[in-house]
């Protein structure tokens, strides 16, 4: 009774860890192989089968919107900066903080609009149909994230006028 | 000469007999008492069999060799498959951080 039992979860030992290891070395490998960290833009050659001509041209969109991005963020960093340095009195929010933290707001959707037009301008290099699918997919992914914090909070806000 | 006469073999002699030494009276339930000690016998050995006959299909080289094959492959598979989805994921992941302003992350 007992040496078959000890043969059975030998063998199921056996078997789970053959499964585990084949498992995370052929996900190592390919994740190694895979990836490649020194460009950035790697990620939408090969979702999107694009061409070396069009690799071409949204690298050159690319390089030209990075200046445009590092801009916008100094100055949000600048107005940050000025938000901190005004002092505070106590409590309450003053008439300054209040015009520095809607400076600030403005430039985050200005520089959000600039993110969207990079969007689409990288969108039309591409095919059209893998265009769509770009676009889409980068909206659900830089606007979606806030989309979802804006629903949760407003279903909080209406379970707490739910259960007043 | 004498007739060799055996009263076992006399058949009123034999039909006395078989009605005097009478049938004896079962206890109650006396069937399904011998059904239920033979079940019970016979239970434990049932798991034993099972387990035996398991063993020995997992001691042959031949189960063993493909059943280590199958896991195996079964395993590179589904970590080529993961390793693809984890590697789509950080070169997704690398691209956002390069185009997504961290003022808006």
């Amino acid at each position: 009774m007992k040496r078959p039992l000890i043969i059975l979860i030998g063998a199921v030992v056996l078997g789970a860890a053959i499964f585990t290891g084949s498992f995370y070395a052929s996900q190592r490998a390919t994740v190694a192989c895979c990836v490649k960290p020194a460009d950035d833009l790697d990620w939408l050659r090969t979702e999107f089968y694009l061409s070396d001509a069009e690799m071409t041209h949204i690298r050159e969109l690319h390089e030209g919107y990075l200046p445009q991005c590092a801009e916008m963020c100094a100055k949000i960093a600048a107005k940050k900066g000025e938000l901190e340095s005004i002092p505070g009195t106590g409590t309450n929010l003053t008439a300054e903080a209040q015009a520095k933290l809607n400076e600030i707001a403005a430039l985050r959707a200005q520089c959000q609009a600039q993110m969207l037009q990079h969007f689409i301008a990288v969108s039309q290099a591409m095919p059209p149909e893998q265009g769509q699918r770009y676009l889409a997919e980068m909206k659900q992914l830089t606007l979606g994230t806030n989309e979802l914090m804006e629903q949760s909070m407003s279903d909080h806000a209406g379970h707490e006028h739910g259960t007043n | 000469m004498k007739e060799n006469h055996n009263p076992a073999f006399d058949p009123q002699v034999s039909a006395l007999l078989r009605a005097a030494r009478g049938a004896p009276t079962l206890p109650p339930r006396f069937e399904q008492n011998v059904w239920r000690r033979i079940e019970a016998a016979e239970a434990p050995a049932a798991p034993a069999a099972w387990l035996d006959a398991l063993a020995r299909l997992i001691l042959r080289p031949r189960f063993a060799v493909a059943a280590t094959a199958v896991l195996l492959l079964a395993g590179i598979f589904a970590g080529t498959r993961e390793g693809r989805q984890l590697a789509r994921h950080d070169a997704q992941m690398n691209y956002l951080a390069s185009v997504v302003p961290h003022a808006l992350r």
